[in-house]
């Protein structure tokens, strides 16, 4: 079987989900991701979607939080004030999410791009990214590996990024693995085969980005990532 | 025995969603009151300010429909497939007013009301752009505890809010399963609550189960049974959710001109 490039990054944001985490999961590639870890290698791992479900297990892809593939094989049914509450608590320990734009500061956008343009193009707005990135004490953040979508600064700051000691934010795409830090990218891994300056000269950014010596290779999905994968986007439990 | 709020949709809605209303809108995902928004448009009822943490298309019809006056949410879109194209419209040519929350501040904004406060703290909306849109909206107060700065959002008071549920007593005796997200939050803090449900059941019924009961008492203004009246969303128990239908209107609503046929549509069939 070979992987597209949304595989990848579900495969590579799922090994960022382990052992018993409790994860605040979003719509779209992060519940793939986290469905992802789930059914593979993490299955001890806890899903929470915002309109307040806990330990859910969804058979497929959810088109929202509160759609009936979320529910269906869940442990509770609460409500988004428990949610957002157990969060600001400290109580998940990472988050899954995507945007519309990132940038290397690890700031999401999810609400206008080229503001003060002839013609702006407005977004759905921030849901719960704002709060998760400003609650969570780790963020996995799934992007495609695309220079519109990642960029030297945001158009707009919807979600900041929180720094700080016990913090940390990752960047995940198809070919690449960065931890986000206060001075910028550090490109910590990259798809097997690949030039890792390459990678980086396709996001064409002007802020300088570091390699880490030495760089993890990514590895391709092997079948059983592939076959979960495409099993959940089928709905299926297979 | 209270006395009976089951009175027809036309009625609940001319009765209790005045021009100009703050209306909160339950549903999550699930259970979304369609037929209500619906009757709104119908009736014509305008300037609206319409609150909610993450909006579905129903409120891209209200506002499409001209209802709406301003939003206030943490998202508005067409959930799992893009944008909400009539809002859109709207923002860019400045006919609506939004005020862009998350989707926790506007929880919270709603719980200060349903706990009769002024405001909560939060730690979020300190940081990021977000902040300096909302401007006076926020404020920072200190813990008198601890010393920690915190953001103070305001308490929001809905004077409606327009709930769909699996069933009620003509009394008023709401019970609702399944996904709530902000519903109960929103409908708690509401001055008045108008209700479509599946099913109008005895007392007895509800009493074997009371635990999903969300509402009762005075402040629900109006029961109305419309089976179907969550649609095309889903309601446990009831019916599935139409995910085609959510395609159909990302399509329908692109352009403006099948937009308002699909709308007019609506203001016929009921």
């Amino acid at each position: 079987m070979k992987a597209g490039a949304e595989e990848r990054a579900a495969h590579h944001a799922a090994r960022e989900i382990g052992g018993e985490d409790v994860v605040f999961v979003g719509i779209g590639a992060p519940s793939v991701a986290a469905v992802l870890a789930k059914r593979t290698h993490a299955p001890d791992s806890t899903l929470i979607y915002e309109s307040g479900v806990y330990d859910a297990n969804p058979s497929g892809p959810p088109t929202s939080t509160g759609s009936p593939e979320v529910v269906e094989g869940a442990a509770r049914i609460s409500d988004m004030l428990s949610v957002f509450a157990d969060l600001q608590a400290g109580r998940f320990d990472v988050a899954v999410l995507s945007a519309a734009q990132v940038d290397v500061r690890g700031n999401l956008n999810s609400s206008v791009i080229a503001p003060g343009s002839e013609s702006p193009r407005l977004l759905v707005g921030s849901g719960g990214a704002h709060d998760i990135s400003t609650l969570v004490d780790r963020l996995v953040i799934v992007m495609a590996h695309d220079r519109r979508r990642i960029v030297d600064e945001v158009d707009f700051v919807t979600s900041p990024r929180r720094g700080g000691p016990d913090r940390s934010t990752i960047l995940v795409t198809s070919e690449a693995r960065f931890d986000v830090t206060d001075a910028g990218l550090v490109l910590t891994g990259v798809r097997a085969g690949r030039d890792p300056d390459e990678v980086v000269a396709e996001l064409a950014l002007i802020t300088p980005v570091t390699l880490r010596d030495p760089l993890e290779q990514l590895s391709e999905p092997g079948d059983d990532s592939l076959q979960a994968q495409r099993a959940f986007m089928a709905g299926s439990r297979g | 025995m209270s006395r009976s709020r089951l009175v027809e949709l036309a009625e609940a809605v001319a009765d209790h969603v005045r021009p100009g209303d703050t209306v909160f809108l339950g549903g999550f995902g699930h259970s979304v009151p369609y037929g209500l928004a619906h009757e709104v448009l119908r009736q014509r009822i305008t300037g609206l300010t319409v609150v909610k943490a993450g909006a579905d298309i129903v409120l891209d019809e209200l506002v499409a429909g001209g209802a709406v006056a301003k939003v206030i949410a943490g998202y508005v879109g067409n959930p799992g497939i893009g944008l909400a194209h009539g809002y859109a419209r709207a923002r860019a040519a400045r006919t609506i007013e939004v005020e862009e929350w998350t989707n926790f501040s506007v929880v919270l904004r709603l719980e200060a009301a349903r706990l009769g406060l002024p405001f909560l703290p939060t730690r979020v909306l300190r940081d990021g752009d977000l902040p300096s849109l909302l401007g006076e909206r926020l404020a920072t107060v200190i813990c008198p505890f601890t010393g920690e700065p915190l953001t103070a959002v305001p308490a929001l008071v809905p004077d409606v809010a327009l709930v769909h549920a699996q069933r009620a007593t003509a009394e008023g005796m709401v019970q609702l399963w399944g996904v709530a997200g902000d519903t109960v939050t929103g409908a708690r803090a509401a001055r008045r609550v108008v209700v479509t449900v599946e099913e109008i059941v005895p007392a007895d019924q509800v009493r074997d189960w009371p635990e999903s009961t969300i509402l009762s008492g005075p402040q629900v203004a109006a029961i109305c049974h419309l089976p179907g009246g969550a649609e095309p969303s889903y309601v446990a128990g009831y019916h599935g959710r139409d995910d085609a239908a959510f395609r159909r209107y990302d399509e329908t609503s692109r352009d403006p001109d099948r937009l308002a046929e699909h709308l007019s549509a609506l203001a016929v069939n009921r």
